[in-house]
Order: C-alpha cells, then sequence, then structure tokens
C-alpha cells in the first residue's frame, strides 16, 4: 500500500452545520487551499494527480439593451438589476430580430436562456397573435424552463400563454393549449407523434409560428440527431402548407462543431454566436488516477471508493459539491458511501441525495430545488443533471470516472462555478481502458477540442421512415424534395411496400395504421418496470427501464434507491412490475449476461491480409443467467446465483473481423486458448478505438466473440464483433467498416504505446480475464491485418484516408 | 447523393425480397413481427384481406365493366374541385326496416330534438335533418386518415333517400368534399352516431386540408351514440350501432363486411380499379345511416317525454331515471325508478334502482320511503348491501337517535366489511348506549 499517496489535504476545517450556511456567501480561503495541497501531492514521485489546470477568472463583457426592446421587458430587467446585457446576449437580440438563424454556443450559467426569450418575448408582446415552439430533449427542461418564461411574462403583465405539451399533459388540458397557445414547450418526440401527425388542430399555430427554438442542440447527435433532422424536415413542410417561416435559434454546450451541426439539422443558414461575455470565477481541473495497489495485476484502488474520499474532502468544508457517475449503480453505492460517512455527523444524512432518471418526477423536482436553495450539500447524480436543468452553480464537480466524451466532460465541470469565487472539478478515473487514455494523457483531453456531433439525416432507413410519417401528414406532390431530395424513386419503394399510392399529382398514405407510433426517435423502447416496495403497506418507488431493469431487478437481486437497499422478492415480466423489500445487507448484486451473435445479412466485406472485415444486421441473444453478490467497501465476492430470465433478442448491425484458420496460423508457438485471448484482448482495444473514432460513448458499442460456421469441424474460424448495442440498430457499423484501417492502426498504437506488461485494463483489459499472453497476441494479429496495407495505402486516394 | 440514394435503395429491396422469401407466410399480426426489425421492413409484406365474392357472376374480360359507375347504381358529377362519384338509394316509405316502417321518420315530431339536447338544438322538420355516417382509410386518426365515403341519409315524401358521396381516388377527394358542403346546405340537422368524437373531427380535418371551409361547423348535430348508451347499456353489453341495430330493431345483416377490413377493400379497389370490390362498402354504409335512423326514431321519444315512453325493459326506464336524476328533475326520475324497479331487470339493475331512488328520497327529505327501499336493499348480498347498511345505521343513529337499531346495522356493516370508520362507528355507538343506560338508570333512582 503506498499509504504517502493516498489523498490527504489535512484536517476537516470548522464547519458550519448547513442549515446555517447561506449558499451564496463566499468561503473565501478553504478551497484555495484543497488546491495548495493538491498541487504539493502533484510534485511527489507517482502522484495520483496527473493534472492540475487553471482557468482564471473572466471579466464580464457588457452591451446597452437593445432600443427595440419592449418597455414592459425593459422594467422587468430593471427589476431583477439587468441595466446591462451580456455581450452575446445583446448580440444575439439584434441578429434574432434581424431576420437571422442563429446558434449560440455558450457555457452553462452564461444566461443563454435569455438570448432566445428575450427576442421571442418582444415579437410576443408587439403581435398577440405570434406564437412560438420551444424544443427540448427531455420532459423535465420542458417543466424547468415553462417555469421561467412565465416568469417573464407575468412580471411584464402580458397575457401571452405559454404550456409545456407532452407524454404528461393530460389529455382535458391538450384541446385548450391547442386553441390558446403562443408559446409551446415540446420535445421532438411529442412533435414527432403527438403533434405534426394532428397538425389540422394546430392550424392556428402553424400559421404564426415565428420562432423554433432547440435548446441544448449539442445532444441532436448520431440517431437520435437523425430523426430529429427528419421529423423538422417534416416540420417545415407543415408551416410551409399554412404560409409560415419561422426562424430558428439553436442553443448548444461546447462542442467542435455547433454551426455545422445547426445546419445539418436544420438544413438553413445559421450565424453563430459564440463569444461568451459572462464574467467568471478562477476554476481549477483536477485530474486523479487511483493509486495501483498491486502492479503485477495492474489493480488500482477502486474509484468509487477514491471518490468518496474526494467529496468528503469538499463535503467536509460545507462546499456544496455534485458528483456525476456514468451508472446507477455507483450513484446509489456512492449516496450509501456517503450517507454511511456523515451518519455520525457533522452533515446530517438528508444533506446528501442521489439524483437518477429512476426516480419519481416530484422526488427529482424537490431535490433540483433544494440544491438551488442551498438545502442540500451534495448530490450524486447521473447525467440525468448534465442538460440545462435549474440548480444553480456549486463549488464542486467530482467525476467518477470519464463521462466518455470531451464535451459531455466540460458540460458536467460547468455545473461547478460561482460567479465571484474559487470553484473546482476533480476527475477521478476508473480502471476502464478510455478513463485510464484520458487520465494518463492529460493533453489528449485538455488540447483536443471537443467532439464533433455529426448526424446523417440521409441514413436510409431514418430517412424513409420519415417520409411515410410525411405523407401520411400532407400528400406529397410530384417534384417535391424532402430535404435535399427527390421523392419519386422514394415514394415508389413506398408504393411497392403497400403504403403509399399514386393519385393526381400526389402521393397519398394508403395504410390503416399510424406511421409515427411505429418509430421511436430514441430506439429505446417506452417499455419500463415499475418498481413496487411491499415492505409496509405495497407503494411505487421507483420506475426502471427495460434493459437496466433485467439486469438490476431480476429476483434476488439488491436493488438501491437512494442508497437504501431492497431485495428482489419477485419480478413480474409480464407485468412490468419488480415487488421489494427493504432489508440490511452488506452486499449488492451484480448480474452476469451471455450472448450469442447470428449474421442475417453481409453487406460489404473487405479482405485485410488474409483476414477479412465485414459490416451487416446480426440478430443478438442475449441472456441474463446469473448474478455475483459483491461485499460493499471490500468489493469481495461472495456469492452467486442462477438465474432463468426470458431470453431477449435484438436484431442490430454490426461490424466485424473474420480471422481463417490459414490466418491464424501464421502465429505458430501459441496455444489455441492463447490465441482466444488475444482475440478476446484484440475486441477490447477495438471498442474502445471504435468509441473514440465514432465519438459515442463505449458503451453505445457491444463486444463479442463467436463463429459463424454452424458445423466448423475441429475449425476455430472466429469472428469477433463492435456490434450497436441499440435494437434496430445505429448506424455505427457502416463508419468503421469504412475506417477499419485506422481503426486497427490506432489499436496496434495503442498496445504499443500502453505501459503495462502483459496487458491491463487500458487495454487488453485485465490480465486476469484475458490471460498472460492477450497483450502479445492481439499485437501481434493487429499487426497481421495491417501488415501489407501500407503498401496498398500508397496507392489509394487522400479521399478513402480521410474516413473518421 | 441521388445515385447513392439509388444504390441504397437497390440494397434496401434486395434485402426486403431475402426477408419475404425467409419467411414465406406473412406476417399477419403485430406480434409475429419480430421484435426490433426496422420498421418499414415490419410493414412489409402487408397482410392481404381475404378474397371477395360477393358477386359471381362477375364480369370477366371487359374492363369497361371493372369503372364504378358502370358496376355501381351511380353517376359521375363534377364541381369546381373536379370529379366525385354519387350513388342514391332509396327506402319507400312503405318499406319496414326491421320493426321500424321508414313512413313513421317523416312524421317524428321537430320538437323532439329539444328533449335529448337539452334545449340545445331548437325544433325542426325531420326534412332537414340529415343522417351522415363515413368509412374511412383507418381508425388511427390524425391527418393520414381519409373518409373515401360519406353517406347521408334524408327524409322526404317519396321515404328514406341515402346519397353516398364516393371519391373513386384521392384526386377525387377535394371535389367530393366540394359537393358534400353544398348539399348539407340545405339542411339545419347533422345526425351522427359517435360523430362528435370521429365523423365529425374527421371531416373538419379533411376539410382544412383541402383548404375548404366545413360545413359541419354551421349545424346543430346530434350524436345519438350518447342518448342510446344511456338508454340500453345497462342491459347490452355493446353499444355499437350494429348491435343495436340487431337488438332493438331486428335487423340481420346479410353478408356484412366486418369494419376492420374495410381499409383493406378500399385499398384493394385502388390498387386493381374493380369496383364489384366496392359493393359490400356501399351495402354496409347504406345500412349504417338507415338503422342510424330507424334508431334515431326510437330513442329520440323516449327522451322527449320520459314517462310515457314505451319502454318493456326496467333497465332502460333504470338509464333514463339516471339521465334525469342526473339533470335534476328528481320527481320524474323517482317515477322512473318506481316504474322500472316493478318491471323485469337484472339483479344488479334492481338493487342499483333501489339503492338510486332510495338516495333520492332522502334528498327530498322522504325519510320512511327511503327506510322502506333500503332494507330491501339490504336482503340479500348485493354490490349495495354494505352502503345500505352503513345508510340505515346513520338514520337510526342520527334522525331516530335509535342506538340499539343503529348497532345493529353497523354489526351487519361491519360483518361485510371492518373499515376503521365503520369500526370506530360501532364503539361510539356503544359508548351512547352505555351512557344512555346509565342516565336511564339514575333517573330511575332518583
Amino acid at each position: 500500500m503506498a499509504s504517502n499517496l493516498s489523498l490527504n489535504f489535512g484536517e476537516p476545517l470548522q464547519v458550519q452545520p448547513p442549515a446555517a450556511r447561506n449558499p451564496l456567501a463566499r468561503r473565501d480561503g478553504l478551497l484555495e487551499r484543497v488546491v495548495e495541497q493538491m498541487e504539493a501531492l502533484r510534485e511527489k514521485p507517482n502522484s495520483p494527480i496527473t493534472a492540475i489546470r487553471r482557468q482564471p477568472a473572466r471579466e464580464g463583457k457588457f452591451a446597452d439593451l437593445p432600443e427595440a426592446i419592449d418597455q414592459r421587458i425593459k422594467k422587468v430587467l430593471a427589476e431583477r438589476g439587468i441595466i446591462r446585457l451580456y455581450s452575446h446576449q445583446a448580440e444575439a437580440f439584434t441578429r434574432i430580430s434581424g431576420g437571422e438563424n442563429v446558434v449560440l454556443v455558450t457555457p452553462t450559467a452564461s444566461g443563454k436562456t435569455l438570448c432566445y426569450n428575450l427576442p421571442v418575448l418582444n415579437e410576443l408582446l408587439e403581435d398577440s397573435h405570434a406564437c412560438a415552439l420551444y424544443l427540448f430533449p427531455t420532459k423535465a427542461l420542458s417543466e424547468d424552463q415553462l417555469d421561467e418564461f412565465q416568469g417573464l411574462i407575468e412580471a411584464a403583465g402580458s397575457d401571452v400563454r405559454a404550456f409545456t405539451y407532452d407524454g404528461d399533459t393530460p389529455q382535458d388540458a391538450r384541446r385548450a393549449i391547442r386553441r390558446r397557445a403562443n408559446v409551446v414547450l415540446t420535445n421532438p418526440d411529442m412533435l414527432h407523434a403527438g403533434v405534426l401527425p394532428h397538425h389540422t388542430r394546430w392550424a392556428r399555430f402553424f400559421e404564426n409560428l415565428r420562432y423554433i427554438v432547440i435548446d441544448e442542440l449539442h445532444t441532436y447527435r448520431g440517431v437520435f440527431g437523425s430523426h430529429a433532422a427528419n421529423v423538422l424536415r417534416r416540420l417545415k413542410r407543415i408551416c410551409e402548407f399554412y404560409g409560415s417561416q419561422p426562424r430558428f435559434i439553436c442553443c448548444s454546450a461546447t462542442i467542435a462543431n455547433p454551426q455545422e451541426l445547426a445546419e445539418a439539422l436544420i438544413e438553413k443558414p445559421v450565424s453563430p454566436i459564440d463569444e461568451n461575455g459572462a464574467p467568471s470565477g478562477e476554476k481549477y481541473f483536477v485530474f486523479y488516477n487511483p493509486p495501483v495497489v498491486n502492479r503485477q495485476l495492474g489493480i488500482r484502488r477502486s474509484y468509487i471508493a477514491e471518490t468518496r474520499r474526494i467529496a468528503q474532502t469538499f463535503l467536509d468544508r460545507g462546499q456544496q459539491t455534485l458528483v456525476f457517475t456514468n451508472n446507477r449503480l455507483a450513484t446509489e453505492i456512492l449516496v450509501r458511501y456517503l450517507k454511511d460517512t456523515y451518519e455520525q455527523g457533522p452533515i446530517p444524512g438528508s444533506a446528501i441525495r442521489g439524483y437518477r432518471g429512476g426516480y419519481l418526477p416530484r422526488e427529482r423536482r424537490e431535490i433540483e430545488r433544494q440544491l438551488r436553495d442551498g438545502e442540500i450539500l451534495g448530490v450524486v447524480a447521473t447525467n440525468a443533471l448534465e442538460l440545462g436543468i435549474d440548480i444553480g452553480s456549486l463549488d464542486a464537480v467530482v467525476l467518477a470516472g470519464y463521462p466518455g466524451s470531451i464535451a459531455s466532460t466540460w458540460q458536467r465541470a460547468g455545473r461547478a462555478g460561482r460567479r465571484d469565487s474559487l470553484s473546482m472539478t476533480v476527475l477521478t478515473a476508473s480502471s476502464a481502458p478510455l478513463d485510464q487514455y484520458v487520465v494518463e494523457n492529460p493533453d489528449y483531453f485538455f488540447g483536443a477540442s471537443p467532439e464533433q456531433a455529426h448526424i446523417n439525416p440521409d441514413n436510409l432507413e431514418i430517412l424513409i421512415s420519415h417520409l411515410k410519417c410525411a405523407a401520411f401528414e400532407l400528400p406529397i406532390q410530384d417534384g417535391e424534395k424532402f430535404g435535399p431530395h427527390d421523392t419519386g424513386e422514394l415514394c415508389k419503394f413506398l408504393e411497392e411496400a403497400g403504403v403509399l399510392h399514386h393519385a393526381g399529382n400526389a402521393w397519398h398514405w394508403t395504410s390503416e395504421s399510424y406511421p409515427a407510433d411505429a418509430i421511436s426517435l430514441r430506439k429505446i423502447t417506452s417499455d419500463n418496470f415499475v418498481v413496487v416496495d411491499i415492505t409496509g403497506e405495497p407503494r411505487v418507488i421507483g420506475q426502471v427501464d427495460f434493459n437496466p431493469a433485467l439486469t438490476t431487478l431480476h429476483e434476488k437481486a439488491i436493488y438501491l434507491h437512494e442508497g437504501k437497499l431492497f431485495h428482489v422478492e419477485r419480478f413480474d415480466y409480464e407485468e412490468r412490475k419488480a415487488y421489494v423489500k427493504s432489508v440490511d445487507c452488506d452486499y449488492y448484486t451484480d448480474a452476469i449476461d451471455y450472448t450469442r451473435v447470428k449474421i442475417l445479412e453481409t453487406f460489404d466485406s473487405a479482405a485485410m491480409v488474409g483476414a477479412s472485415a465485414h459490416h451487416g444486421d446480426v440478430r443478438l441473444n442475449r441472456q441474463i443467467v446469473g448474478f455475483k453478490k459483491i461485499k460493499f467497501y471490500t468489493n469481495e465476492n461472495v456469492g452467486a446465483g442462477k438465474l432463468s430470465m426470458p431470453e431477449q433478442e435484438m436484431h442490430t448491425s454490426a461490424f466485424w473481423l473474420h480471422f481463417p484458420e490459414e490466418f491464424l496460423g501464421r502465429l505458430s508457438g501459441y496455444a489455441p486458448a492463447d490465441k482466444k485471448n488475444g482475440l478476446a484482448g484484440l475486441g477490447n482495444v477495438l471498442r474502445t478505438i471504435g468509441s473514440l473514432l465514432l465519438m459515442c460513448d463505449p458503451r453505445d458499442l457491444g463486444v463479442t466473440m463467436g463463429s459463424d460456421r454452424e458445423s466448423g469441424a475441429g475449425e476455430f474460424e472466429p469472428n469477433v464483433y463492435l456490434y450497436d448495442n441499440y435494437p434496430g440498430g445505429i448506424g455505427q457499423s457502416e463508419p468503421l467498416f469504412r475506417s477499419r484501417r485506422t481503426l486497427v492502426e490506432k489499436s496496434k498504437a495503442l498496445l504499443v504505446a500502453c505501459p503495462c506488461g502483459v496487458g491491463c485494463p487500458s487495454c487488453v483489459g485485465p490480465v486476469g480475464e484475458v490471460g498472460e499472453k492477450a497483450k502479445e497476441v492481439a499485437l501481434r494479429l493487429a499487426g497481421e491485418l495491417i501488415k501489407e496495407a501500407e503498401a496498398v495505402a500508397e496507392a489509394q486516394t487522400p479521399l478513402s484516408r480521410s474516413g473518421l | 447523393m441521388e445515385t447513392d440514394l439509388s444504390q441504397q435503395l437497390k440494397r434496401l429491396r434486395r434485402r426486403v425480397r431475402r426477408i419475404e422469401r425467409a419467411k414465406p407466410r406473412p406476417l399477419a399480426s403485430p406480434e409475429n413481427r419480430p421484435n426490433g426489425f426496422p420498421k418499414y421492413i415490419q410493414d412489409w409484406p402487408r397482410a392481404k384481406p381475404p378474397p371477395v365474392h360477393l358477386i359471381d357472376d362477375m364480369p370477366e374480360g371487359d374492363p369497361e365493366h371493372y369503372d364504378a359507375e358502370k358496376l355501381l347504381d351511380g353517376e359521375v358529377f363534377e364541381n369546381d374541385h373536379g370529379t366525385y362519384f354519387l350513388s342514391e338509394r332509396l327506402y319507400p316509405s312503405h318499406q319496414r326496416h326491421g320493426s321500424m316502417e321508414i313512413s313513421h321518420l317523416a312524421e317524428l315530431p321537430p320538437e323532439y330534438l329539444r328533449g335529448i339536447s337539452r334545449d340545445e338544438i331548437p325544433a325542426v322538420e325531420p326534412g332537414r335533418w340529415a343522417f351522415l355516417d363515413t368509412e374511412t382509410t383507418g381508425l388511427a386518426g390524425g391527418t393520414g386518415t381519409c373518409a373515401f365515403l360519406v353517406g347521408i341519409g334524408t327524409i322526404d315524401e317519396d321515404g328514406f333517400r341515402v346519397r353516398l358521396f364516393f371519391m373513386r381516388d384521392y384526386d377525387e377527394e377535394a371535389a367530393m368534399l366540394g359537393a358534400i358542403s353544398e348539399f348539407l346546405g340545405g339542411y339545419e340537422v347533422l345526425v351522427t352516431y359517435n360523430g362528435k368524437a370521429y365523423d365529425s373531427p374527421l371531416l373538419e380535418t379533411r376539410y382544412r386540408l383541402s383548404r375548404q371551409k366545413s360545413p359541419i361547423e354551421r349545424m346543430h348535430h346530434l350524436d345519438l351514440l350518447h342518448g342510446a348508451r344511456r338508454l340500453w347499456k345497462q342491459r347490452l353489453e355493446s353499444c355499437r350501432l350494429v348491435d343495436l341495430e340487431y337488438e332493438i330493431l331486428g335487423v340481420e345483416r346479410q353478408g356484412d363486411l366486418p369494419g376492420e377490413l374495410i381499409p383493406y377493400y378500399y385499398f384493394e379497389y385502388l390498387k386493381t380499379r374493380q369496383a364489384f370490390r366496392l359493393v359490400p362498402l356501399l351495402h354496409h354504409n347504406v345500412i349504417d345511416i338507415v338503422s342510424l335512423a330507424c334508431l334515431t326514431a326510437v330513442v329520440l321519444p323516449a327522451f322527449d317525454s320520459p314517462v310515457e315512453a314505451d319502454l318493456r325493459h326496467g333497465a332502460d326506464l333504470l338509464g333514463l331515471a339516471r339521465w334525469l336524476r342526473r339533470n335534476g328533475e328528481d320527481e320524474t326520475a323517482l317515477e322512473l325508478y318506481r316504474r322500472a324497479i316493478g318491471k323485469h331487470m337484472s339483479e344488479d339493475c334492481l338493487f342499483s334502482a333501489l339503492w338510486e331512488s332510495a338516495m333520492l328520497e332522502k334528498r327530498r327529505g322522504n325519510r320512511e320511503t327511503m327506510v322502506g327501499l333500503l332494507s330491501d336493499v339490504t336482503e340479500v348480498r348485493n354490490a349495495h348491501q354494505l352502503s345500505a347498511f352503513e345508510e340505515l345505521a346513520k338514520h337510526y343513529e342520527h334522525h331516530e337517535k335509535n342506538y340499539r337499531r343503529a348497532l345493529v346495522m353497523t354489526d351487519a356493516a361491519v360483518a361485510i366489511d371492518s373499515s376503521p370508520e365503520l369500526l370506530h362507528r360501532k364503539s361510539r355507538l356503544g359508548g351512547k348506549i352505555e351512557r344512555r343506560r346509565k342516565a336511564k338508570a339514575a333517573s330511575e333512582l332518583f
């Protein structure tokens, strides 16, 4: 144990009880001392602190209130102490009022809401018929922004009417909203399935639609973004039918290409506004890699336990702290650990809360409010708190594990940041390969620009789905374009499928179905499980999405909610319910699953020096076969159980490498088991690099090994699959196929550069899992795959090499 | 880009064919569809409706005979929006539709509209009523559902005349809608079955999409479904038009088309242009409209003068009584309850009638009658037995101050369900009885 390296920032200082503290009061000196101690620790050999970066405080840039702003708004602003605007707010107002489509790129807490509320409200005050549509990626954000907007219009004494309209809106309220609303706050899913297919009921709204606000633009990436772009194509078509030409106001967190993304989404020119005029206090960003406890096996101290210790450092000093985890389980374990820690004081356990998707909405609203009001000191959250829900600014953020992307990391870090005092973010790396890479190569993170956000609205599957919806909404006229596409050939295809029919000069929807119902923008089943606590009177304590439910709510599982432990008594698959009872035990459970792959169709193949690369449709059969019992704190495996759960079948798309026997034969001197381990190790590396290339979360890609030969008498001709971890696929395998060479090259480079001996979690996986030869074999395999490729590459055009 | 898309489409076609080959049986029901399969493939291939062989002597070979206007009794008309097809059927006055004589329709008093609509619709001559029913391309709702056939029935001196406005293809919709508008111009009252929730919003949408003004907004709209439900839901499992037609009018349809197949028939017609496929559709629509008119003639008088209503079933009287009670017409409601109780009806209905009239009597202060009715309700196990015991307990405790009686009633209620409220009442009554006993003993002492 390298105890001299453990994090110890000195004795806790005198702590005020949270009830007495004023959240807005400056607590000078406390965080400054933490920084000093960290800097000292940084200097020690083998320090767990791999980077400390400082961002100096920045002065604000201001501009006068534009003349054109209505007197009533000026009065409200004055009442709130706003006599000038930040420069970006003023610029936004001028450009938007001037008729431009804009994309605003400014960090959290820079007053970006006002950037769109000002021009929108100003126009609504001028013209009482005018309407605006606000799109948010989640219902919670709509609720949040409604409060904000409502406050503004009430203070201005205006009769502008704003409503949220989503799945939670009661049926009897919907008609009134359609008839009366000036401003509708909704999400793309509702627009897609609940509004556009019924546009005639919204005729007044669409006729008068002036603005479309798209907040959290950066979330519209990948498949979700591609769907959203097509929903917007449909929206623009409907607006055209009603004779309106709304302008677009987009807001994005920091990504590499906000303008490009906005233009790809709305298919119109967009002006970027990215010069932030808001002031900010001094900020520190620290990378922390838990110390190695077993060098041979590459095992580090648990990042969860280290996160707890770091969070404690801040909490002990009365600093409001937000801990981000990457999954529900980690959230619950940390809530429990922290509550345990403060059982004896000085902070009441109630000042620590959890926050994640499975909590009931009411519970979440309460936590948000308590955070703003400073009633709670610490919150452990999943990415559910990453988006712009208003919780105010905090003193410290601790990231338990790398969030998976640069943009997302900055977004979470942005939650720390007082306007006039020091704030701090600490990233605690897990042993996951990606985490280790990031924290050991700080320049990769601090030097690189945030990820590009890409969408492919012309993905044929997605395009056709939405063209069906479009035809349902309004007949498609001959010669009409959908986005940039001629629709003729596509419509003919849909005629063959029996859903369109040509008559007069248009294609008409001729199916009894409602196409929007069959298309989910997020490729997530809306199915979920309800968790019923039957310790006393039965009561619902949470809801869990379908897939995580299978691994967290199976019979005999320990389900954690707000740090409390529940034993799952009965898992009712048919009724989608799990009955749990409160228990007191010292372990939690982790499900074991088993996956089989079958290739349904190969779209494309290419030889790779004796092996081959492919992409196509596959079917995955996944089954939860058992679970492990893991002891809190020590992470000891203290038991296991078998389960017979219903098998889950998923059709998706995959990229895979096929290794013929001959190819593997080139690796002489290795036992079959070594080769198998090497392939598994290579799979892990490919996934790491693949997720970096695709700019997706590693969890978006599944990796598995299998053989597509049914008989295979003695032959060992395995495939290594990287598949889209979403039903139906999300279009990631074709880009992987196209950049297969880069994928293997970078994987090889990672293996070469990895400082470990015979494999570690950062490359092929921990030795205990893949054996001692895995790294060596994986490196050989990667080398063989691109052996002659250098020579071939010369002959290739630069275009095909650019790829990803 | 376009060529790329074409390439992709080509590949998609190949995939679809492959999947078709792999699955020779069509994916008939949603349950059979593989999970997580791309949606555009789920819709392919489509379940085919069973072949239609209603007309055995279908003229073969001559495509002329395929034309709607040749095969069906009707004509193509033209207006500003284009052409549409119109067919007319007359049910002469002397004819019967089940138990109803068609001539009866013309004799319906105009004031009948007022009772059922609670005076929202004024008295209008039956000659200015239009009975409307649509056949649509689906039940999904939304802008992609189209009414391809709109039947309108009217009453004139010759009998009941149904006009079927039909679009032979989608490009005739605007003309068809225009013709309907023009025709409805001569009528004041629209009568439908579930039209307020279904046909009317659907037509509003169609008019808006073809940028025409809907004729419906201007008309008084009587949706017969609500009245029919009030009358008959107590004893009939289903109040669908086709079920009422059988149960109330005694009409048995021959070779009728199940409603859910209607879109398929129309789509098949669009594809093949074989007009014989339309015959069952038109037939179905005509019968719906005639039945709607005849049921209107049954429902309206009951709501016009409930007391004189010629209703043989106690359950129907119970339905009317409830309607009156809801409207605050307690006196009439009570009379109907009494008549209902005297007639044959199911036990459920009987006890409901007893219980509801007891509560009405209570509201009117007729305690004695109430006690009698409640006692009847407590006789045997039924849905209101517990409440009746509770009511009696309250009555004896608070009005008659007969605590022992009240305790007996409470005990009987507790035997059915020992809720905390009941147990509380029980102990309170015990206390009252005890205090009264002591007081009595004391008064005897002194």
